[in-house]
């Protein structure tokens, strides 16, 4: 395990090198197998038409928010039913935000401790997304992820029994977001999360930057038929080439770099490896509306594919700065809880 | 006052790790602890605008007459001014509740699971449906 984080850690100076290795197109490698999109194409409003940069691309720029209630996965009982009428998005909007309320009170002890953090820390949006969607995920039709492979849930399984066991030895078990290091926010795919769910997009020739108000994280894509970087160079988000469809931004995703603890985010703990592929698709939709949806592949984990859509609205914004290590007790704070915890327990045993 | 009485004391280990919600560099079973349910009022010293999470300062005075300083964690800066807080909501010399649970390693910092004033209204306000489209924004 030891032995990976160093190889791990020597890709860090390699992933720093890369625009230059982007823009001299000096990489031979194979190209990696794009995911196959099984979503419904995305089409703007009829007679809309994006305005374009100075150089004729679609003008996707501007901030953006992916805040909303509307949840990852769809309830079961919904089955197949993929949107919402207007009448029941007023009932189920005002259930959902009951369910979400943080400052109840109500139900159990367990339910009361499960809300902790109270309201005050959440900024996920008051309204349900405006694609009327009931789940984020889109494909496959029940709106929900599809299975692990055998392999993948006995991995997972695995994993989770180890670490509800040993929570805190040190800081690298701990997930990548206590660490500061990602957050899913920033893709591929754009995730959304507990708050901080603004992007800025900025074109410009042969770029599209994709700036995270969580974390800060960015993503400058090449708009180019450029060689994929070689299959062992790996980064956190991934190895991105964009090009256009259309009115269509796509960018595929490879070479993603994957732990025990990279897994979509905070609001799905799923699983990666290096065979995560993942195809996004911007399209502007309306003058305040950007769609997105991504499409992830790993047949060595997920027993199909499945895309996510996101209604990305016009914001005036502004972002703010969120700097996840400036004042972090966090994870200071989980080690030496964890330590305490031993502590006692070595007191106990005595 | 606080009048709500907490009783998750009760409460197994196996039971809280199935329902603490693990997120945003926080696991609260790991950080806090549930067996510790904490109840101080005291008067707030600083509160400190800080990424990626705030922080009150509260003196607390106990009954002997003694006072220790506390730090109860709040959501990030962003968040709070979203909803309507600024560096003006909450200042030093106000006394505020708070209803939480102590950091695992016994030092004087808590999850603040309610925060309210004296006359019980809360520092941080919960939001209220506002639609699907989001055109009101």
């Amino acid at each position: 395990m030891q032995s990976l984080r160093i190889l791990m850690s020597l890709a860090v100076p390699v992933a720093l090198a890369i625009p230059a290795i982007a823009q001299s197109n000096a990489v031979a490698a194979k190209s990696a197998p794009a995911a196959k999109s099984t979503a419904a194409k995305t089409t703007p409003a009829k007679g809309y038409v994006a305005p374009r940069t100075p150089d004729g691309q679609p003008d996707l720029q501007g901030i953006w928010d992916t805040a909303s209630i509307t949840p990852l996965e769809r309830p079961k009982e919904l089955g197949t039913k993929a949107f919402y009428t207007d009448d029941e998005i007023k009932q189920y909007g005002k259930k959902r935000m009951n369910d979400l309320d943080r400052d109840r009170r109500d139900g159990s002890a367990t339910q009361d401790l499960a809300r902790a953090y109270n309201d005050g820390w959440f900024d996920r949006g008051t309204h349900l997304g405006r694609n009327k969607r009931t789940s984020r995920i889109i494909d496959p039709a029940d709106g929900r992820f599809p299975a692990f492979t055998p392999e993948a849930q006995k991995k997972y399984d695995e994993f989770h029994k180890w670490f509800a066991a040993n929570p805190g030895n040190s800081a690298e078990d701990r997930e990548l977001f206590d660490r500061c290091l990602f957050f899913s926010q920033s893709g591929p795919p754009l995730v959304p999360g507990n708050y901080n769910n603004l992007y800025q997009i900025i074109q410009t020739p042969g770029f599209v930057t994709i700036y995270s108000e969580m974390a800060h994280q960015t993503r400058t894509v090449p708009i180019t038929k450029r060689e994929k970087l070689p299959k062992d160079v790996a980064q956190w988000m991934g190895d991105s080439v964009g090009h256009w469809e259309g009115e269509t931004l796509v960018i595929e995703s490879s070479n993603i770099r994957f732990n025990d603890h990279s897994h979509f985010g905070t609001q799905y703990d799923g699983m990666t490896d290096e065979n995560l592929r993942v195809t996004e698709r911007f399209t502007r939709t309306a003058p305040d509306m950007i769609t997105y949806q991504a499409t992830v592949v790993d047949p060595t984990v997920y027993t199909k594919p499945w895309t996510l859509e996101l209604p990305m609205e016009k914001s005036t914004g502004p972002i703010f700065e969120y700097a996840c290590h400036e004042g972090n007790y966090g994870l200071s704070g989980i080690l030496s809880g964890e330590r305490a915890r031993e502590k006692e327990a070595a007191m106990k045993a005595k | 006052m606080i009048k709500k009485i907490l009783s998750t004391c009760m409460l197994g280990a196996g039971l809280l790790m199935a329902a603490a919600p693990v997120w945003a560099h926080h696991a609260f079973a790991a950080e806090f602890d549930a067996n510790k349910a904490v109840k101080l009022r005291g008067t707030v010293t600083k509160m400190e605008w800080i990424n990626p999470h705030a922080w009150i300062h509260i003196a607390v005075k106990d009954d002997s007459g003694k006072t220790t300083e506390w730090m109860v964690e709040c959501g990030s800066p962003n968040t709070l001014l979203r909803k309507g807080l600024t560096k003006n909501s909450v200042t030093a010399g106000m006394e505020i509740l708070v209803d939480g649970y102590q950091s695992k390693d016994g030092s004087n910092r808590a999850n603040g699971r309610d925060v309210t004033f004296t006359d019980g209204k809360k520092l941080f306000l919960g939001t209220s449906f506002t639609g699907a489209s989001g055109e009101e924004k």
